[in-house]
């Protein structure tokens, strides 16, 4: 096995993960918080190719691909739901967005 | 012969479905002539299967099944018409008998607002009743049962506009819904025996059960047919079902129908024999009816309900026949009851026509005169009604009354009622006779018959009345017991008549001179009271009381069963729903609201807090998982 060991694949991975959910619960801006969100999916990404590399199995890289592109379906509604509330001019800010309070 | 029985079967069931599905595409007059061209067709085919079975010298039982229509384990009834000497006879008298019907509905009904309805329902009945008869095995018998409970409801309540029709409706609905439900719990119990309701088998396990377990089983089969053929106890709604229109009163309620319950007896006889004391409860019930119907119809100032009251009585005397064994003579008297019956009930429906709806017979006085043909063919009912011979009713009646002698000190009381009933049955019928068809026609009347044109019905009408007329008279000839008995042998492989009640020929020749006499003294009573006028009206304040309201029944089935839900209802609203119901109402709605207001504080719509619930949701259920693992 060539490179380093799969723990520090598995250590980025939750480094990233980690920034992403704290940018996700922190940060007030939609761009922001969707930004987040990527970093979160893709260090869950590293974290199946790195268990893939190790198991020799490469159905961790199918089910990454897959996680790319649902991914890439969330980001284009994500940013749908931004411009949708920049034309109605409101702030792009999450905690004013709270017209489902009970 | 099976192409023929199914045919019988399913003309009148398309005729139906074509009259509903074509809806108003169709005239008035179209739907009628449907109606009546499906149940020829019927008879047609009833024919086609006598006929062939008539020659057919071997076992003469044939079962055609369709397909299995039911699978339940090893119960697996089939969709199948049985073809035997029975079912064949009831075939030809309701389709027969039926055809004449309709026909004579498409003058009576004339410019009715829901033509369409009545005939197709005639139509469904028809079908429901031949399903009655020619259904293979015990389930569909009950299939049939209850669809002829259906459309006797559906044709009782035609004219819903009338609240007194209506009632009637679901009085008759309900207390055959009893009669159906006690029959069903006998099936459950030959099932549970059995496994099958085939005829065959169930007679066989018959002869294996417990001694209670058969008699529950007859029981059961009993209330069934006491409900059916309006027998005491359960026989209150018959006349007030005369509130259907006259025809549906002939068909339904005077020549198919009602006779169901003798049927029944007849086809399940060897069940009955195994229990003989329900059996003789059977006739006891008969010959009981025949004689409060028999009273009560002396009262009755209401043409129809009259001849209701005189077909219970008949059919008392069938429900006599068939108990003490003599099956064949009950199906005898079924079938000439048939003729005489539907022509007393079509007559009537000629006059009540041509008066505009006018059924009181003190108003009704004097039609006769105006009404030559109708006149003639209601004296010949009545004979035949009666029985004085040659008429039909003679040959049927009095074979029952003899059978009845000669099963011991229990049949000495049953002749006994059976020839009071023939007295009571010339005495009513002569009373309505000569009251509404003698004499000088009263204002009333002439009145209305100049407003119909002086003519006395239109020939769809006529043309019934004068078969019937005929066949009244004629269709007694069949069997003259002991001598001639062409019927019994006819009905021996199905329904074998007991040895025990097989009358000698003295007994035959007394209870007939008996029932004659007697018959002709009710007619001469009436002659004198009615006709002339010679002697009064007998008053008996407290026995005109009693038989006016019909023996208490009525509201003796008030005092027990209505009155007592009604007093629990009031008792439970007071009690029950005030106090507890409605004031736990508001509090569960206060506590709904509370839990509601609290719950609502978690949906924050804030994004940060849902994400952190999921998350720690998430992270819980991972050291859930690891811990368990």
């Amino acid at each position: 096995m060539l490179g380093p060991g799969v723990a520090w694949y598995l250590g980025v991975a939750a480094f990233l993960f980690g920034i992403g959910a704290l940018g996700v619960l922190l940060r007030r801006n939609v761009l922001i918080v969707l930004l987040s969100l990527e970093i979160m999916l893709n260090g869950a990404n590293l974290a199946l190719i790195g268990f893939s590399r190790h198991a020799h199995n490469g159905a961790g890289q199918i089910f990454a691909l897959a996680v790319m592109a649902v991914a890439a379906a969330e980001v284009c509604v994500g940013l749908g739901l931004v411009v949708a509330i920049h034309r109605r001019n409101l702030d792009l800010d999450v905690d004013k967005l709270s017209e489902l309070r009970g | 012969m099976i192409a023929g029985a199914w045919l019988c079967l399913l003309a009148p069931l398309a005729g139906f479905l074509l009259i509903t599905l074509l809806g108003t595409r169709i005239s008035r007059v179209a739907a009628a002539w449907i109606s009546t061209g499906s149940v020829v067709t019927a008879f047609g085919g009833a024919v086609w299967s006598f006929a062939e079975l008539w020659a057919d010298g071997g076992e003469r039982t044939h079962l055609s099944t369709a397909w299995t229509w039911l699978q339940a384990g090893n119960f697996k009834p089939g969709l199948e018409v049985l073809v035997d000497p029975l079912s064949t006879m009831m075939m030809l008298v309701v389709s027969g008998v039926g055809a004449l019907i309709v026909l004579y509905s498409v003058g009576y009904m004339h410019g009715d607002d829901e033509e369409r309805r009545y005939f197709a329902y005639m139509a469904l009945f028809v079908f429901s009743m031949l399903l009655l008869v020619q259904g293979g095995n015990l389930l569909l018998l009950i299939v049939g049962w209850g669809l002829v409970g259906l459309s006797s409801y559906l044709l009782i309540g035609f004219w819903h506009e009338r609240p007194t029709a209506v009632a009637a409706a679901k009085k008759a609905f309900i207390m055959n819904a009893f009669g159906d439900a006690t029959m069903v719990l006998a099936f459950f119990v030959l099932i549970a025996h059995s496994g099958s309701l085939a005829f065959g088998t169930s007679f066989d396990t018959a002869t294996t059960l417990s001694p209670t377990a058969v008699n529950l089983v007859a029981l059961g089969l009993l209330g069934g047919a006491a409900a059916k053929s309006a027998q005491i106890p359960l026989h209150t709604w018959l006349p007030d079902a005369m509130e259907g229109p006259t025809p549906v009163s002939a068909l339904i309620h005077a020549a198919t129908m009602v006779t169901a319950g003798v049927y029944l007896i007849a086809r399940t006889h060897p069940i009955f024999e195994q229990a003989r004391t329900v059996e003789l409860v059977a006739a006891g019930a008969g010959a009981l009816t025949l004689l409060v119907a028999g009273f009560v119809a002396l009262v009755q100032v209401d043409i129809k309900r009259v001849i209701a009251y005189s077909t219970m009585s008949q059919i008392g005397y069938m429900f006599l026949g068939a108990g003490v064994g003599a099956y064949a003579n009950g199906m005898f008297h079924l079938m000439t009851h048939a003729f005489f019956k539907a022509l007393l009930f079509l007559g009537a429906g000629v006059a009540i026509h041509a008066l505009g709806g006018e059924q009181d017979i003190r108003k009704m006085r004097g039609v006769g005169a105006l009404m030559p043909w109708t006149k003639w063919a209601f004296l010949v009912g009545s004979l035949a009604l009666v029985g004085i011979p040659p008429f039909s009713g003679f040959f049927s009646k009095d074979s029952i009354i003899a059978a009845a002698m000669t099963i011991g000190w229990y049949g000495w009381f049953l002749w006994a009622a059976a020839l009071v009933g023939a007295f009571l049955t010339g005495l009513y019928t002569f009373r309505l006779y000569f009251v509404v068809f003698r004499g000088e026609p009263s204002p009333f009347v002439r009145e209305h018959h100049h407003a119909h044109h002086g003519k006395e019905g239109p020939w769809t009408m006529m043309v019934p009345v004068v078969v019937l007329a005929v066949l009244a008279v004629i269709g007694g000839w069949l069997q003259f017991a002991p001598i001639w008995t062409p019927l019994t042998s006819w009905l021996e492989p199905v329904a074998r008549t007991l040895p025990v009640a097989e009358p000698t020929s003295w007994q035959e020749g007394i209870s007939s001179a008996l029932a004659v006499g007697l018959g002709v003294a009710g007619i001469v009573v009436a002659w004198l009271v009615y006709g002339t006028g010679r002697i009064a009206v007998p008053r008996v304040a407290a026995l005109q009381r009693l038989f006016e309201h019909k023996f208490y029944f009525d509201e003796l089935y008030d005092a027990i069963f209505y009155k007592p839900a009604v007093a629990t209802s009031l008792v439970s609203h007071r009690e029950l729903e005030e106090p507890v119901l409605l004031a736990a109402g508001p509090d569960i709605g206060e506590t709904a609201f509370d839990t509601g207001r609290g719950v609502r504080r978690l949906q924050t719509g804030l994004l940060r807090t849902y994400v952190f619930f999921l998350g720690t949701g998430m992270a819980v259920l991972a050291i859930v998982f690891l811990l368990t693992k």
